[in-house]
This record gives structure tokens, C-alpha cells and sequence, in this order.
């Protein structure tokens, strides 16, 4: 019998995390993760504490994660007590005066985007500002591992336990052996969310039945696509949620040690992950007897060290070992001989945190969303040429055009959608005829590029499909462990002939060559960077194939973006003579009189498309 | 004991054997560059690459490295081993134009230089040989593998004189391209240093390491035959007295 | 080495010791109080820790967090993720390597005061193209923009 059940620890807990989530008070929380502290928020937060103390406001003040919608940071939330909390974007100091002010003199402040209300006894307020549930950017979302992301204080354990957190792991601590927390993990489908979609049940099945008494469980948040910040914003918003699917993995398994290997680059998410760490310990929810039971299981930071590859399994674990993170053929799969030599689970971030959820609400619950072989939902970053960059979660099975145009509100400028590119730098492009295609792993899989770890990168008209190819290469070039020849040496000559076609050089056996190295790298690299590698290379010429014959035969750049292939010039119908170019060009090329049409010296041009940024109303064509 | 099919044909192993080994007992060849049978394999070079097939999935791996199983079926030459082959051959040479392996390998295999690969002027290929051999065979891991990618290379730290080396050759030994240049001088000799310093004979002389050592000269016969330093690392290693190598292995039988 | 610099090592390894760390987190340490991996605090590291200094150089020069060399004053990271690259980082960082005079993509202004470096991701694509300087993130660069903060920077240098 134990002394006290687990369950009956959290109780305390939830009580006192219950009061701080809704006080009898205003409540203000300002989005405090990288990308709001990048827009301005901590400023934000410095003049609502100052504006409170000044007025002794009896308002509370917190931070909070990334709510999702980045493309109107800072973020704001009002929490009305018994009513609603209130989203505001933009918010610049002024703006926090006007909340001031407002709820000073018992008013709603105005110009709310968004209202979410407090509870089903939630009194009515506020009916001209759009409800949450049914606002464009949050109607088709379903928050399953971003649940508690802008809700909670993630530096405050109590709030995530208010939440239901920890509740998943109290569950299988008390009334589930590991065997039977595998098969609910099993029963929910759930896949990796890193990019490999590999079944976490069977993975975790495999970790247990290996040899070896000690094991090991790695949290992979080495989040290192570009574009992609899914993993990041959970680390940031919600720490405690990644932590407890680290412990249930632990359980399941039979791990007693977990590492979490953090990239370099993301000094917030540490510090958050520290702060989390050090509560769970305070409230023996990590150390000798986790949760009064005897159970052990404690968990490290490792930090990475400005590496991409670091992302891939075997690379992982010999950063964490303190070597250079050179893969090593697979099998044996870490799960069977990982760090150390031991069995090791090595899980993606939102993978982490959507098993405290199916552990929590049930695996029967989990997989009622998604399709036949994608359940549950998926994070992504939706970037580049869209309205509302922002991070979303949607259920598998959603269509691309819900996510661009419903949630994204379509391309700015009203350019021409081009493609999507997913799957970081080893997915591919899909081109806007593919617009209707629903969401999932093999869905994915299917169209040459791969779901990855959730970055979608929108391209319109102006972007060129060529240049693309050529940036994932650089980026791969750089990123190579350089141990196998394929990709060391395959990746820099299919590189060089990329930009032999951007600037100009390209020749007719090009594309055949390309081709050719694509495949070998394909088939016979090391490693999985090495072997999608040549992905946005074989994608775009399968796309966009007459872009590539624009640049080899007619040696131009449909898009205007490949330099060797552009002429800057001024429309002069457009231009208004502002000068505005003039002083921006480095060189000087740029000559007109106030007011009149100005010209380009094309022999002084540089290319650099300084006038081209600074234009204001688009005058400068390529 | 394990036994796996290669080609076809059956044959049994130890367990731990690799498939390289089993294939190397049927008498099989396989085009190897990184891989040297007194060195951990690591199976970089990807030059042995073989299909495996378990059950319904096929896999390409390298035979240096990949344990024999049970009931394996192992492909050492189908169509796409032998064009994966060409491919990196044909991505070495255009690194290494000058290394005979190379040259030799590709006129086993029918590869031709490929013109669109402008040639580099580099004999080391990053296999690795000689910094595993340092490491493990010699103990003293003098030198290593810096950088990562196109310009990983083997080099001295910080690319200077490598002050671990003791001048035993084993990594020029084991090259397989000739990369690692080696020169003793004799007595009254000279030479300079990468740094402009005149080297005194006899010594040897190690320029991909930045190494030049004195070399001992044997107290019976007179002639210098290998560098102090080895000897000193040697006879501490192995408990030897102080005076053991005073005279040189010719004298000594 | 003097003994100051010293003794600063010494706490180091002393500690790495204590955590069981590995060569990775070493060196980042080392990184934290010097700014950079220099070659002599590195070699008595090796001999201290007993590390092979082969393999020290290996493991630093394999990871682009670690920089052997010294570094300016200020370090400007200029994000070169796809969403960034898709509005023109490319050419931003250019100018930046321009308005700076350096003759490569990255590197250290004459000066001393500046160190450009290209990074992959600092997770802000909302507000692409990002630049970051030191500590602080700034979005919707453009190259004047760019060109007046550095400006800045470099009058509250001097």
C-alpha cells in the first residue's frame, strides 16, 4: 500500500495551480516566448508592471507561451474573471495604457482580436468580438501538444497540474503496469512527430524487450530544420508537458535516466526546461521515488553545439556522448543498442508531449482525430509568403488549402500560390495543384516530399524553384558529418552544378547528372540526412521542371531571383521619383530628379535588390 | 555460428563476423578503401556497399560493418550496387586524381573520370585509417579528423606541428593513397621546416604532420633507424630497459 | 599560460571533473569565459583533462558553435532559414559583409567590433528577415534598416 497515492499529491498541487490560472482578479499575460520577446513583449511586460504599480492596480501579471498566432506578436491576454480572457495583437505601449485605462474604470478594453471564454459557466461579455472557436485563424485548429502554450505560466508548475498535467503519469503509475502503458501507446497510433513518423508504441515495445538494465530515454529537441519552431514554442510554453511524457516513457520502458538534448540556439527553451526541472524535482515528480511510488527516474540537459545532423538518432547520442555527431549504420537501432551502448527511446519533443495527452484523456480519444495510419494532430509553422505566419495545430487528415488559405488567410501582396515546401531540407516541394491533398505521413510520402517535423514553407510567384534547390543544398553542404563519401562529396558537386544553372553555366546533360548523384546519394548514404538530401533537388525538377529549362536553355530566371540572370530596372510608369532607392544603393547606380521617373546604370548595378526592398511602391522589376 | 546466403551461395560464420568477412571466406570480392582488418570498421567509404534482403525488406549497407545474421540473404554485385560503386568511384577520383588505389579500382570497375567534376588536388579521402591506427594501434592519437564535411580532412591540431607523434610511420603504412609524406635524412644532412626552421639530420620527417624527430643512431653499426621519440614511447609501453634500443634490429640478431 | 587565465581553467576542469561532463560541455564553458577556444587554454585543458588534443581540435572544429578564433565585440547572426531566405536574407547578409568590409561571408570587421556569422534558425519566422545582435532579436530587417543599426552599435562602442 503506498503511503500516499500519487493522485492525492497532485490534488494539493491542482488546488493551489487552480487559484493562480483563475484568480478572483484581472489577470494580464503577455507572450514571453522567443519569437514575442523578439517582437517586443518584454518591453510590453515592463510597462504593464510599471502602469500596475503606479496605479496599485490589483490586476496579476504573468508571462506565458507562444498562443500560435506570431504574425500579430506581441500578444496580450485580459482574463476577465468568470467571463472571458481577451486576446490583443500589436500591443505596443500605447496600447497597454488603453488596457490600463479601461480596466481601471471597470471596462472591456477595446479592440480585442479574439475572445475565449473561461469555463462552461462562463458569463456572456464582450459579443462583438469574435469567439475563439469560430475565428478563421483558430476554427480548424485542434491544441493537443500546444494545449497549454500562451494558457499557462510555464514556469509554474501548479498551473499545468490545474490542467490536468502530471495526471497522465499519476494514471499509469497507479493503475497501469508498462506492458499496459505500451499498449495504450500502441492502441492510439500515435508517430513520431520529428519527422520519421515511426510508430512510438512499437518503439517503446522494442526498448523494453532489450537487454541491458539500464536504459535510457532521450528527448530529441534538437529542432534544427529551418523555419521549423514547433518544438521550441512547446519548450518555451509548456515544459512540465514534455517532462511528464519523458517519465511515462521512463516507466514503460524501464529507464530510470532521461536526457533531453537541446540545440545551442534556443537559450530560452533551456532556461524554461531548467526552471521545469528543478520544480518537478522540488514536487518528487522526478527523483528516487516519483510520486511516492518506486519508481525512479531523473532527467539532464545536454546542449547541443551548432550541428543539424546532431537531429539524427545515432548522431544524437554521440553529441550526448561528447564525440563529433558522426551517424553510424543502423541497425542496430538505438532503441536496442543507443547511448552508451544501452537500450535507448529516443522521442521528438511533440511526440513527448502528445503522450502525457493519450496517457491522460486515453488512446481511445487520441485516435477519434486524424486518418486510418495519421492519428491525432499536428504542429506546424506555417512561414514565408502567407498572411498569418503562425504556429498551428490541425488534426491529420486536414487539407493543405484549409491550413494556407482558411488559417494562413493566403498569400500577401495578392501573389500567385506556388508551392509548399515540407519537411525541411529533406522534404520537397508541392506544387499548387496538389492544394487539395489531406494531410498525413504517407499522404506525404506519396507526392516525393515527407511530413518532417512540421515546417511549411509557402512560396508564391516570386519565389524561384531553382534557388530553392540550391539553398537546401548550401544548407546540407554545410550541415554534412562528412563521413560518408555520398553525401560529403556527392552533395558538393550536385551544389556546384546547381549553381552552375543559377548563374548561367547550366548545361543540357545537367539534369541527367543531377539526377544520377541524386540517386546514388539516395540509395546509398549513411544516414538519413544523407539519403533525403537530394529530396528538394528530385522534387523540384519532378514540379517544376520548366523553370530548370528556363535557366539551362534560355538562361533566364522566370521569378527574377537569380542574380546572374536579372536585370534590376525601374518601371517608370510606376515610379514616383521619391529617391528613396537613390540613397539606398551601396554603389550609386541609381540617378533621377525629384518627383521624376529615376534609372538603373546597369553596368554600376551590383544586384544586390537594395532599391527593390526599400521601393515603396514596387517600381523596381527583375 | 550463424549462416547467411551471399550470392547465392551459403556459408557459415562466427557470430559477430561481418558480412565483408563472410563474403571474404567464400572468396568474394568486395571493393574496400576505409576499411583495414586490423581497425575498427566504420564504414564510411560506402565502396563495400551490399543489398541485403530480410524478409520482405531490402536494405543497402556496408559490408565492413554489418554483422551476419541468420537466414541473411546478402546481393554483393546486383545492378544498383554496381552503378552506386561507379558513382562514388567516380566521386573519388575527381577528388584524388593522383591516388594509384583509385586509379587501379576504377579500371577494375570500367570507371572513367567524369569531366563535369573539376578535380581537386588532394590525396586524403577522410577514410580515416590513419587517425584510427594512431588511436588504436599505436595509442598516442597525435592526429585527427577536423572539420566536418567537403573539408574534413586528417590533420595535426590546429594544423600544426603534431606534438604527440612519434614518428613510427604506421599512418603512412596504412594509407591507402599515398596521402602521408614520409622522408628520413641522413647524418650532415639538411632540410627546412614548414616554418622556415633548417632540420638537422638525421631525422625524420613527417610534412602532412608538421613532425620533424631525431632519429637514433645505432650504437653497433652506426646508422640512424628510427626516431627518438618511438623509441621512448616503445620502451616505457613495454617496460623494456633503458638501453634496449641502443642497437638497431639488424645488429641485435 | 598566466596564472589568472590559469586558474580560471583550473576551475573549470575542476568542476567538468565533479559533473562527469563531457568534452562538449568543456569546451563550452571554456567558450563562456573566454569568448572563443583559444589554442593555449585548449592545450592545457587536454593535458589537465587528459584529452588527446587531436581529438579536442576534432570535436571544435566539427561544431559551428565553437569558434577558434577571437570575436568581435558584437556578434551579428544573421538568420538564413528558409522563411528568412525567401525574403531576401540572402542579399541582407551580403550587405551586412559589405557595410562591414569583410571579404567572405562571415568574419571579423578590422575593427574588431563586429563578427558576422550566418546562422541557421532562430525560430522568429514571423518576422523574417531576422538579424540578431548579441542578445537581441530584430525583425523585418531590411538592408538600410540594417545598415543605420549597425551604425548604432558601432557609436555606442566607441
Amino acid at each position: 500500500m503506498m503511503k500516499s497515492s500519487p493522485l492525492t499529491h497532485l490534488e494539493k498541487l491542482e488546488k493551489s495551480g487552480q487559484a493562480s490560472l483563475f484568480p478572483n482578479r484581472i489577470k494580464i499575460t503577455v507572450g514571453c516566448a522567443s519569437c514575442g520577446i523578439a517582437a517586443g513583449a518584454q518591453a510590453v511586460l515592463e510597462a504593464f508592471a510599471k502602469g500596475i504599480k503606479k496605479h496599485t492596480l490589483d490586476i496579476q501579471l504573468q508571462k506565458t507561451g507562444c498562443g500560435g498566432m506570431c504574425h500579430q506578436e506581441p500578444l496580450v491576454e485580459v482574463w476577465i474573471p468568470g467571463k472571458v480572457r481577451l486576446t490583443y495583437g500589436r500591443v505596443d505601449k500605447e496600447m497597454v495604457q488603453t488596457i490600463l485605462t479601461a480596466i481601471q474604470k471597470d471596462a472591456v478594453p477595446e479592440g480585442a482580436l479574439l475572445k475565449t471564454p473561461l469555463g462552461a459557466a462562463a458569463g456572456i461579455c464582450c459579443e462583438d468580438v469574435p469567439d475563439s472557436s469560430s475565428h478563421s485563424f483558430y476554427s480548424k485548429q485542434n491544441r493537443v501538444a500546444l494545449r497549454n502554450c500562451g494558457v499557462i505560466d510555464p514556469e509554474n508548475i501548479k498551473e499545468y497540474i490545474a490542467r490536468d498535467g502530471y495526471q497522465g503519469l499519476a494514471l499509469a503509475l497507479t493503475e497501469k503496469t508498462p506492458a499496459k502503458v505500451i499498449k495504450e501507446v500502441e492502441k492510439s497510433g500515435l508517430r513520431g512527430r520529428g519527422g520519421g513518423g515511426f510508430p512510438t508504441g512499437l518503439k517503446w515495445k522494442t526498448c523494453r524487450s532489450a537487454r541491458g538494465k539500464q536504459k535510457y530515454i532521450i528527448c530529441n529537441a534538437d529542432e534544427g530544420d529551418p523555419g521549423a519552431y514547433m518544438d521550441r514554442s512547446i519548450l518555451e510554453g509548456d515544459p512540465h508537458a514534455v517532462i511528464e511524457g519523458m517519465v511515462i516513457a521512463g516507466y514503460a520502458v524501464g529507464a530510470s535516466q532521461g536526457v533531453i538534448y537541446v540545440r545551442d540556439e534556443y537559450p530560452l527553451a533551456i532556461e524554461r526546461l531548467k526552471i521545469a526541472l528543478d520544480q518537478a524535482r522540488k514536487n518528487i515528480i522526478l527523483g528516487t521515488k516519483v510520486l511516492g511510488t518506486d519508481f525512479s527516474f531523473d532527467i539532464r540537459i545536454s546542449r547541443g553545439a551548432g550541428a543539424f545532423v546532431c537531429g539524427e538518432e545515432t548522431a544524437l547520442i554521440k553529441s550526448v556522448e561528447g564525440e563529433c555527431g558522426e551517424p553510424r549504420q543502423k541497425p542496430p537501432y538505438p532503441a536496442v543498442e543507443g547511448l552508451y551502448g544501452c537500450p535507448t527511446v529516443i522521442n521528438n519533443v511533440e511526440t513527448l508531449a502528445n503522450v502525457s495527452a493519450v496517457m491522460a484523456g486515453g488512446a481511445a480519444r487520441f485516435s477519434a482525430v486524424g486518418t486510418d495510419t495519421s492519428k491525432g494532430t499536428k504542429v506546424f509553422s506555417l512561414v514565408g509568403k502567407v498572411n498569418n505566419v503562425g504556429l498551428v495545430e490541425v488534426p491529420m487528415g486536414i487539407t493543405l488549402r484549409d491550413i494556407i488559405f482558411d488559417i494562413g488567410g493566403g498569400i500577401p501582396g495578392g501573389k500567385a500560390f506556388k508551392a509548399v515546401q515540407t519537411g525541411g531540407p529533406s522534404g520537397g516541394c508541392i506544387p499548387a495543384h496538389l492544394i487539395d491533398m489531406p494531410v498525413g505521413y504517407d499522404e506525404l510520402a506519396k507526392t516525393g516530399s515527407i511530413m518532417g517535423s512540421g515546417g511549411l514553407i509557402v512560396m508564391d510567384e516570386k519565389t524561384c524553384m531553382v534557388d530553392v534547390a540550391l539553398y537546401f543544398l548550401r544548407f546540407l553542404e554545410d550541415e554534412s558529418c562528412g563521413k560518408c563519401t555520398p553525401c560529403r562529396v556527392g552533395l558538393k558537386r550536385m551544389r556546384e552544378i546547381l549553381e552552375d544553372i543559377c548563374e548561367g553555366r547550366g548545361t543540357a546533360k545537367d539534369l541527367s547528372l543531377l539526377e544520377k548523384l541524386a540517386n546514388t546519394i539516395k540509395d546509398s548514404a549513411l544516414c538519413g540526412l544523407g539519403r533525403t538530401a537530394p529530396n528538394p533537388v528530385l522534387s523540384t525538377i519532378k514540379y517544376f521542371k520548366n523553370e530548370y529549362q528556363a535557366h539551362i536553355k534560355d538562361k533566364k530566371c522566370p521569378a527574377g531571383v537569380c542574380r546572374e540572370l536579372v536585370q534590376y530596372a525601374i518601371d517608370k510608369k510606376t515610379c514616383i521619383g521619391c529617391g528613396a532607392c537613390v540613397k539606398a544603393c551601396p554603389v550609386s547606380a541609381i540617378s533621377g530628379e525629384k518627383k521624376k521617373a529615376h534609372t538603373i546604370n546597369k553596368k554600376k548595378c551590383i544586384k544586390c535588390g537594395a532599391c527593390s526592398e526599400i521601393c515603396p511602391v514596387g517600381a523596381v522589376l527583375t | 555460428m550463424v549462416t547467411l546466403k551471399i550470392d547465392g551461395m551459403p556459408v557459415q560464420v562466427p557470430e559477430g563476423a561481418t558480412i565483408l568477412q563472410a563474403a571474404q571466406k567464400l572468396g568474394i570480392w568486395i571493393p574496400t578503401l576505409c576499411h583495414h582488418e586490423a581497425l575498427t570498421p566504420t564504414g564510411g567509404c560506402r565502396l563495400c556497399v551490399v543489398e541485403i534482403q530480410k524478409g520482405t525488406t531490402s536494405q543497402i549497407v556496408s559490408s565492413c560493418v554489418y554483422k551476419a545474421e541468420e537466414g541473411l540473404e546478402v546481393q554483393t554485385a546486383t545492378e544498383k550496387i554496381r552503378e552506386i560503386r561507379a558513382t562514388i568511384l567516380e566521386l573519388l577520383l575527381a577528388e584524388a586524381p593522383g591516388a594509384k588505389v583509385l586509379q587501379d579500382l576504377a579500371r577494375d570497375l570500367g570507371v572513367k573520370p567524369v569531366k563535369r567534376f573539376a578535380p581537386r588536388d588532394e590525396l586524403c579521402i577522410a577514410c580515416g585509417r590513419c587517425v584510427r591506427a594512431c588511436s588504436e594501434l599505436v595509442g598516442v592519437s597525435a592526429i585527427g579528423l577536423a572539420n566536418r564535411g567537403y573539408e574534413k580532412l586528417a590533420v595535426p591540431p590546429f594544423y600544426e606541428r603534431a606534438e604527440d607523434c612519434i614518428g613510427c610511420g604506421t599512418c603512412v603504412e596504412i594509407c591507402p593513397t599515398g596521402a602521408i609524406k614520409l622522408i628520413d635524412i641522413a647524418e650532415g644532412e639538411t632540410a627546412v621546416a614548414a616554418d622556415g626552421r633548417t632540420i638537422q639530420g638525421p631525422a625524420r620527417i613527417i610534412e602532412n604532420w608538421k613532425v620533424d624527430l631525431k632519429l637514433r643512431t645505432c650504437k653497433e653499426c652506426g646508422e640512424p633507424f628510427a626516431p627518438e621519440n618511438q623509441l621512448d614511447y616503445f620502451s616505457k609501453e613495454a617496460g623494456l630497459p633503458k638501453d634496449f634500443y641502443d642497437i638497431c634490429r639488424h645488429c641485435r640478431t | 599560460m598566466k596564472l589568472p587565465r590559469k586558474n580560471k581553467v583550473d576551475t573549470i576542469i575542476a568542476q567538468y571533473k565533479k559533473d562527469s561532463g563531457t568534452l562538449i560541455s568543456l569546451l563550452q564553458d571554456i567558450q563562456s569565459e573566454f569568448g572563443y577556444l583559444p589554442k593555449d587554454v585548449l592545450s592545457y585543458a587536454g593535458q589537465s583533462a587528459d584529452i588527446p588534443l587531436s581529438k579536442i581540435f576534432a570535436v571544435s572544429s566539427f561544431y559551428h558553435s565553437f569558434s577558434l578564433e577571437p570575436r568581435g565585440k558584437h556578434t551579428v547572426s544573421v538568420c538564413t532559414g528558409t522563411a528568412c531566405h525567401v525574403k531576401n536574407a540572402g542579399n541582407l547578409a551580403e550587405s551586412i559583409s559589405r557595410e562591414l568590409g569583410l571579404d567572405k561571408d562571415e568574419g571579423t570587421s578590422a575593427d574588431g567590433i563586429f563578427t558576422l556569422k550566418k546562422v541557421r534558425c532562430l525560430g522568429c519566422c514571423s518576422m523574417a528577415p531576422v538579424v540578431k545582435i548579441d542578445g537581441d532579436i530584430h525583425g523585418g530587417m531590411t538592408q538600410v534598416k540594417a545598415g543605420k543599426l549597425l551604425h548604432h552599435y558601432r557609436k555606442d562602442s566607441k
